[in-house]
């Protein structure tokens, strides 16, 4: 393609381009602040809707929001944790008003969704016989799903996004007493049902140690 | 510290999220508390498992250029202008 002329535009950087400069800078802010978190986005937004059309439309939602406000960002804070609260709020006006029974779990579905769009990472625990890596993944997003939405949520953003607790306290509006307490319950919930499953496959969840 | 105390700190424990003092008082317990030692070792692996068992999905490329475009349009119809001009 040709190059455009330099000598061409040169009358026309007038005002347009002043004003356009500002807007740039901020895109490319929004790019190296905001848009790098897309995939933990996209992921937080699948795990709260189980539904990857709905996710789309959620972190596009949010993107869009966030994009119009990033005025109101405070710079040198947690940029992704600033996301995950716009699409929670996103998501809890959006899609709970119309959402079914709360703390219902629908296994089938949990499993159906894995099913649909499980297409990354190899297993890579065929060859281990121990409790640890005898779990599919399958098994702990079940289970991870199953629990309770207070626990689930903390686990989630603790584990999986690696937030600090004073971020997720924040992000639950909780103080971080309520986050530990939290954190400390779900595990064990979620031990138990992870043991449910071993047991129903015969595997040995004793300590060896 | 008892085990009441040591199980209020044991999330935290797990994750880094002890102050010092805390972090000493919680070492010397499971020092001498079997029970919280054991607890304390089984939390630490439900992380693990979470962390390594739980699939991170690639957001789809029809989503990511969305994303992209909507926060570059303005610098495109910009540079469309200039072009043209």
């Amino acid at each position: 393609m040709d190059k455009p002329d330099p000598t061409r535009h040169v009358k026309t950087r007038t005002k347009k381009e002043s004003l356009s400069r500002e807007e740039r800078q901020k895109q490319l802010e929004f790019q190296t602040e905001a848009v790098v978190h897309l995939n933990s986005l996209y992921n937080y937004a699948l795990h709260l809707t189980m539904n990857p059309s709905d996710a789309e439309d959620l972190v596009q939602e949010t993107y869009l929001k966030a994009y119009r406000f990033f005025n109101s960002f405070e710079r040198g804070t947690n940029c992704k944790a600033w996301l995950f609260k716009i699409l929670k709020n996103n998501y809890i006006n959006r899609f709970r008003k119309n959402s079914k029974e709360p703390g219902k779990v629908d296994y089938d579905l949990i499993k159906d969704f894995y099913h649909s769009i499980k297409d990354v990472q190899n297993d890579t625990s065929e060859a281990e016989s121990d409790y640890f890596h005898s779990l599919l993944h399958e098994e702990v997003y079940q289970a991870l799903q199953s629990l309770p939405e207070e626990f689930k949520e903390v686990i989630q953003l603790c584990d999986i996004d690696g937030f600090t607790y004073e971020e997720i306290a924040n992000m639950v509006e909780s103080p971080i007493g309520t986050v530990r307490s939290r954190l400390y319950r779900g595990r064990k919930l979620l031990r138990e049902q992870l043991e449910g499953y071993a047991k129903k496959y015969g595997i040995n969840t004793d300590n060896h140690q | 510290m008892n085990c009441q105390k040591a199980r209020v700190l044991m999330s935290a424990a797990v994750d880094c999220e002890l102050s010092l003092k805390e972090e000493q008082g919680f070492l010397l317990h499971l020092s001498e508390c079997k029970e919280c030692k054991d607890e304390f070792e089984e939390a630490k692996k439900t992380k693990m498992i979470i962390k390594e068992k739980i699939v991170q999905f690639k957001a789809p490329q029809t989503l990511i250029n969305s994303i992209m475009e909507l926060t570059s349009l303005s610098t495109v119809e910009h540079e469309d202008t200039i072009l043209f001009e």
